[in-house]
């Protein structure tokens, strides 16, 4: 009976060769894999990592800076991007803009626009106009596209009241849209998964302490704290100072929502045979939390906090909207859509709406692909 | 028949009126309002190089006592003794942290759940090298071959050192746990329902190299399980627990062939036998009710409200877990003058 | 396959393949399943895990998960009109199997919580399932449902009735699960490994219980099971099955006293025997069942099997043998390949040539084999 040699012949032929490579894949490959199969998802991924280009590189792709206006043209609608030209000597072919004619009704004073077909305006790609320093560091002339005459309209969305190029502030207002929250969810989700760790690691009276904190935390109202937070904090700042400072108070509140979902994460990893082993083996507490424990949550902690980033926007829109938020001079979409406030914008201009479908496919973006790695995120179920 | 066991050997293990009590809470400031009696009041011995069978039905207590064995848990009371190399006795209730440490290679824990056990996250590499790497700062080159040693030991191949568990079946991820059990090369293994959860092709494999690794590493096991038959072959003792008692111990063959203890004549009945031909055979006895709760148990005996044995006295008075002679203890009043029915052959 | 002719048939399951189509590949988790179901009797369809029974019982109703579907065979019903349905043919969420479903064939699981809604008591649930199928008014089916709840032995069934799921323990679930089955008097309960995750001394009156059952109601019960004790306790027949094919059909004392297949042996030797008193070291199947995407050519047992004969079962998938005994057994030793088929009675040579022919399709077209026995014994 302790004949070793006899110990159970070829026992392990469970594999075969051409499923090596899923065998010999970690979580992060399998989770990879699983994420591939989600078409929406990945679409989502890149329109993502688009947005964020669009941030990271506003100035370059802005034709315009953010004030640079030409107050005729106030409200000034879209133009349209034409290819080729049918003239009497034939065809042409290039990039450019018909300008505006513009009449003023006398009785309401309103203007009215119409496309000039006799002014070209040429545009080019590396157009040069304004300087600018990218990052406020690298010095550079030349934007993605632009007119080639400076100083000729061009309003591929349209103007807003001041004759400000809308296409220019979208793309600015991308950039603070876009990260002006994520310091403020950043420091939530090291709150949250520490001191939701600490509750559901150790359990008992610190558990019970940390529980209450939370429920009196819930139990705040944000909006009117948020009012009252725009009014207690020095007008001498600038805007978006002001606003970063309210995203992190907020995110000291915010953070309960976190707490909890690892809270119970920790609390039910506790007892699993694989946590147990870990300790049977000698790691000790802090080896088994950190080698062990948070590795089982980590993608569930990615998924949530793609899921945190569209309320973040959300949040954003919603409070400069309301005029509580970020403020002119500093352009973000929800401040843009602040211009879009009355009726006569609806009718007239509704091109000015046009921030709010930029919040929409972010946003969008954002939760499709936050669904999508919270489905791919255990790939063992 | 097999080799009598050994009670003559010393003893490697001895639990001495284990408790192990857990509180249950109420509210919103967690008054305790009573306990679960998971485990109350064990004495047991388990001898060095046998295989101690712990049996019952689920909510018996006997998954709880290994785990306080081990050390999962922190017992409430009794002691927990194990005897050290150098023949010293060791209270493994009172250790804690680095004093625990040489018993935490030294006892060592097979898990039933062949899935659960092993962290999806990391390697076999990892899993099977993570207790040499703690407790003797092993790692790289030398590591690899420990576990390519260890994987080769319990049938694996050594190639498949740096997949993860989803790359294997139920019964080669039980390989790896049993691995992992033994790669500090421990004296005691609680296998807890080591082989339920396989299907019976491969749970003879592990069956059968559990009993190669005994012979070869002189390994004490203590066998938590409920399938009987099981039991029945790998056993040299067999404890029977009831509601965090012990209601009966003694060598295997004496108490499969001559159960003292009705709670343990019933479960042997209940086991279906694989011979369609010995269906009508005997006379079954079938257990009424459910488990009783072990947070509020009955009065006196508590096996007396299913027990068809069961006389007046029972319901007073608790039975006391006594000695028959050779090594047989059983806790029922009436040990001596039921005829009970054990199985054929043992 | 003893009591398998005619009339006495209740259900026959005839070259039924279901296969999930999954994102990695196809599982063929049923891959050319045939046996009979015989008229009152206790079927135990055993196996191990992946072996297909699961997926039987539940192609039988129709209740295959996603994305698993049958892609052929036929699951014959045989009414006592003599009427016929062919239950492969029905549209899973269609009228027809509805109306089957829980009237004709009841199913219990592993987990009375599957079947159990835990949000209604159990007596409203027995109701509404006696009230779909039968016309009786909600008093009718109460009472009704009392005398089930009594009828499997659940204490105080009246006031039962207004319990919940949760109140109750384990093995009253399970009973209160199979009253809920029998509701409408089915005249073939499947039971879907209902005693594994039991204590063996609830396993114990449970069985009991589904014997005792089968006796009185002179109901068909499919048990399916991965333990041959629990085969040896009910069985009157028995079906093998191993990666989703039967490896033997035969009544349940040749399954435990002269078992054919080497499957079926090597199963019955692995198992450690109760009170036997020879201790030596059990003898294992070796290896562990194939990955299911990568099924062994010829006959799926042969990369573990003792008797393996090479090149012959690594090519040859076998076609059915029916021994004099009444055994139905697919395996080369008892003839099938190639030639070698016809040396037995005209059903194996019958389907030896099925099995020469088409390879790996042969237990497909070797459905044909216990029928054209069953048909030759009689004439």
């Amino acid at each position: 009976m302790a004949a070793p040699a006899a110990a159970v012949p070829a026992a392990a032929e469970s594999s075969t060769d051409t499923a090596a490579t899923v065998q010999l894949a970690s979580q992060w490959r399998l989770i990879w894999w699983r994420f591939r199969k989600h078409k929406l998802a990945l679409v989502s991924g890149v329109v993502v990592i688009l947005v964020y280009l669009v941030a990271a590189f506003a100035e370059f792709l802005a034709p315009f800076s953010t004030d640079r206006m030409i107050s005729n043209l106030a409200y000034a609608p879209p133009q349209r991007l034409r290819l080729i030209e049918q003239t009497d000597t034939g065809t042409r072919y290039g990039l450019y803009v018909y300008g505006y004619t513009a009449e003023v009704d006398m009785l309401s004073l309103q203007r009215t626009f119409g496309v000039d077909e006799s002014q070209r305006i040429d545009l080019r790609l590396l157009a040069k106009s304004e300087p600018y320093k990218l990052w406020g560091l690298i010095p550079l002339q030349r934007h993605l596209i632009g007119p080639v005459d400076q100083s000729a309209p061009f309003y591929p969305l349209g103007a807003d009241r001041l004759g400000r190029d809308l296409f220019s502030r979208i793309i600015y207002g991308t950039r603070i849209s876009m990260t002006v929250g994520l310091v403020g969810v950043t420091l939530s989700l090291v709150l949250g998964v520490l001191l939701g760790g600490v509750s559901g690691y150790f359990g008992g009276t610190v558990d019970l302490l940390i529980q209450r904190v939370m429920e009196i935390l819930r139990s705040m109202p944000t909006i009117p704290l948020w009012m009252g937070l725009a009014a207690a904090i020095p007008d001498f700042w600038s805007p978006v100072l002001v606003y970063f400072m309210i995203t992190i108070i907020l995110s000291v509140i915010g953070w309960t929502w976190l707490a909890q979902a690892v809270r119970g994460k920790f609390f039910s990893l506790k007892t699993e045979d694989f946590v147990i082993a870990a300790k049977l083996d000698g790691c000790s507490e802090l080896q088994v939390i950190l080698s062990h424990m948070v590795p089982s949550f980590m993608s569930h902690i990615i998924a949530t906090l793609t899921l945190a980033i569209p309320q973040m926007i959300i949040a954003e829109t919603a409070l400069s909207f309301l005029g509580i938020g970020l403020r002119p001079p500093v352009v973000s979409w929800g401040v843009l859509l602040k211009e879009a406030q009355n009726v006569r914008v609806l009718v007239t201009s509704p091109w000015l709406f046009l921030p709010g479908a930029a919040v929409i496919v972010a946003v969008l973006a954002f939760n499709f692909l936050g669904d999508g790695i919270r489905d791919a995120a255990d790939p063992y179920k | 028949m097999a080799s009598s066991p050994p009670t003559a050997t010393r003893p490697l293990l001895e639990l001495e009126q284990l408790k192990m009590h857990f509180p249950i809470t109420r509210g919103l400031l967690h008054r305790v309002v009573g306990h679960v009696k998971a485990v109350d009041g064990v004495d047991l011995t388990v001898h060095s190089g046998e295989t101690l069978a712990l049996v019952g039905e689920s909510g018996c207590g006997k998954t709880t006592l290994g785990r306080c064995v081990v050390r999962i848990y922190q017992p409430t009371g009794g002691a927990i003794r194990y005897r050290d190399e150098d023949g010293s006795f060791a209270d493994l209730t009172v250790l804690q942290g680095a004093s625990l440490r040489p018993y935490r290679r030294a006892v060592r824990m097979i898990f039933q759940d062949p899935y659960a056990s092993l962290n999806p996250r990391k390697t076999v590499l990892q899993i099977v090298g993570e207790s040499l790497r703690r407790h003797d700062n092993i790692g790289g080159v030398e590591l690899e071959q420990r576990v390519a040693e260890l994987l080769r030991r319990v049938g694996l191949r050594p190639e498949y050192i740096r997949r993860y568990p989803h790359a294997f079946s139920g019964g080669e991820r039980q390989r790896i746990g049993v691995a992992r059990a033994l790669a500090l090369h421990p004296r005691l293994v609680i296998a807890d329902e080591a082989v339920s959860a396989l299907d019976v092709s491969v749970q003879a494999q592990i069956l059968n190299l559990l009993q190669e690794l005994q012979a070869e590493f002189d390994l004490t096991y203590l066998f938590v399980a409920h399938d009987l038959s099981v039991v029945d072959y790998i056993s040299d003792r067999v404890a029977v627990m009831y509601v965090g008692k012990l209601v009966e111990v003694g060598s295997r063959a004496r108490v499969f062939a001559m159960p003292k203890h009705p709670y343990t004549e019933a479960l042997l009945s209940a086991v279906p036998k694989p011979d369609p031909r010995l269906r009508s055979a005997g006379a079954r006895v079938r257990l009424s009710g459910d488990v009783a709760d072990p947070a509020n148990p009955p009065t006196g005996c508590y096996f007396h409200p299913r027990c068809r044995y069961a006389q007046d006295r029972c319901a007073v008075e608790a039975p006391p877990l006594r000695e028959l002679g050779d090594g047989h203890r059983v806790a029922c009043h009436f040990a001596e003058e039921l005829e009970l029915a054990g199985v054929a052959g043992a | 396959m003893p009591g398998g002719g005619g009339r006495d048939l209740l259900l026959e399951i005839k070259g039924l393949k279901t296969h999930f189509f999954t994102d990695e590949g196809v599982v063929k988790a049923v891959d050319g399943a045939d046996f009979p179901i015989a008229r009152g009797k206790t079927v135990c369809v055993v196996g191990e895990s992946g072996c297909g029974k699961s997926v039987t019982a539940r192609s039988i109703l129709q209740i295959v998960d996603r994305p698993g579907r049958i892609v052929e065979g036929r699951i014959l019903l045989h009414r006592e009109s003599e009427e016929v349905v062919d239950l492969a043919a029905m549209a899973p969420t269609g009228k027809a199997i509805r109306a089957i479903r829980g009237k004709e064939i009841a199913m219990i699981f592993q987990e009375p919580m599957s079947s159990l809604s835990p949000v209604h008591t159990i007596g409203n649930q027995i109701v509404e399932m006696i009230r779909l199928h039968l016309p009786m008014t909600t008093e009718q089916a109460r009472d009704r449902a009392a005398e089930l709840l009594e009828r499997v032995g659940i204490p105080q069934a009246g006031r039962r009735l207004d319990s919940y799921v949760f109140q109750l323990s384990g093995g009253m679930r399970q009973r209160a699960m199979i009253a809920m089955a029998l509701s409408c008097r089915p005249n073939l309960l499947i039971a879907d490994e209902p005693t594994t995750a039991l204590d063996v001394t609830t396993e114990a009156t449970i069985l009991d219980l589904i014997k005792e059952l089968q006796r009185d109601l002179n109901m068909t019960v499919m048990f399916i099971t991965h333990d041959l004790g629990v085969v040896a306790e009910i069985a009157d027949d028995v079906v093998v099955m191993y990666l989703g094919k039967v490896a033997e059909t035969a009544a349940v004392d040749p399954i435990f006293h002269d078992p054919k297949h080497p499957y079926t042996r090597a199963l019955h030797q692995s198992i450690p025997k109760f009170g036997d008193t020879q201790r030596g070291a059990l003898e294992a199947i070796r290896g562990m069942v194939p990955h299911p995407f990568a099924r062994p050519d010829g006959c799926t047992f042969h990369p573990r099997c003792e008797s393996f004969m090479p090149g012959e079962c690594d090519r040859v998938a076998p076609p059915a043998v029916v021994m004099e005994s009444g055994t139905t057994v697919r395996c080369l030793l008892y003839g099938g390949s190639d030639g070698s088929g016809a040396v037995r009675d005209d059903a194996g040579g019958h389907a030896g040539t099925a099995g020469g022919e088409a390879g790996a399709r042969a237990p497909g077209k070797g459905a044909s084999g216990p029928r054209a026995a069953d048909q030759g014994a009689a004439g």
